[in-house]
């Protein structure tokens, strides 16, 4: 069971390059989405998107940044939820630039995806394979 | 019965109903033995089975004159959706930064 993205891609231009990419507000726009991101350590901002009603998102993302190297690592959390001020979404995203060549590979993490509720999922898909062998057992002896 | 209707996350984001998912992970139950291992009242536990039963995540069989709570697949199958749907999301947004700075370098270059 999968509980994290992980993501990588690389690109011709040096980490100097695409780091600016992912910190000025007006470039992350380009490409991401409208935000309000500043560089700056501790900095809360949002990422504001088209609702997700199948996933009952509203479509803002909450996010804090929590660190960065430039130009080597920024990471920052990644939070939404239907707009009722519950985030059912409560993740970490995590990015990673390698020089590569004479360009850069960047390395994409998404984590966090509610681990209790994973950890359940995947108790449970064990134990639904027992289940269904139970029930047929049952079923089986049953007197009809 | 008209429950409200529960998301996969508002369900087990319940520490009772999680408990319940949990046992039934488990073993299959009836509804008795399901409410044994809670202190709450009987209405209580109902309530969360309607809940469980509601968003997909548990089946109820009548074996004999007992009524068995089964695990579901269903209700799981969302928690997925949510890492299937970024996962594309990422890769969409990474390609797009690929064609943005090739772009903008080809625009330099001339």
């Amino acid at each position: 069971m999968k509980t994290e993205i992980k993501n990588e891609w690389v690109y011709e231009q040096p980490p100097n390059e695409v780091w600016k990419y992912l910190t000025e507000a007006d470039l992350i726009a380009l490409w991401l989405m409208p935000n309000n991101f500043k560089p700056i350590l501790g900095h809360e901002f949002q990422f504001t998107a088209k609702p997700i009603p199948s996933l009952d998102l509203d479509g803002i993302f909450y996010c804090k940044v929590i660190e960065m190297t430039p130009p080597q690592k920024l990471i920052y959390s990644w939070k939404g939820g239907s707009g009722d001020g519950i985030f059912t979404l409560d993740t970490i995203v995590e990015w990673t630039l390698e020089k590569h060549g004479q360009g850069t590979k960047l390395f994409l993490t998404q984590s966090g995806f509610k681990e209790t509720n994973l950890a359940i999922f995947n108790a449970m898909t064990k134990g639904w394979q027992t289940n269904i062998q139970k029930m047929i057992n049952h079923l089986n002896t049953s007197p009809s | 019965m008209t429950a409200q209707t529960f998301d996969a996350f508002q369900v087990i984001a319940d520490p009772s109903r999680r408990q319940m998912l949990m046992l039934l992970s488990k073993e299959s139950l009836t509804i008795n033995g399901l409410a044994e291992n809670f202190n709450m009242s009987r209405p209580a536990v109902s309530k969360h089975i309607k809940i469980l039963y509601g968003a997909g995540f548990i089946s109820i069989t009548g074996i004999g004159r007992e009524r068995h709570c089964i695990l579901k697949q269903d209700g799981f199958n969302k928690l997925q959706d949510f890492i299937n749907y970024f996962d594309k999301f990422w890769e969409s947004k990474l390609k797009k930064l690929e064609t943005l700075l090739n772009n903008k370098q080809n625009q330099t270059n001339h």
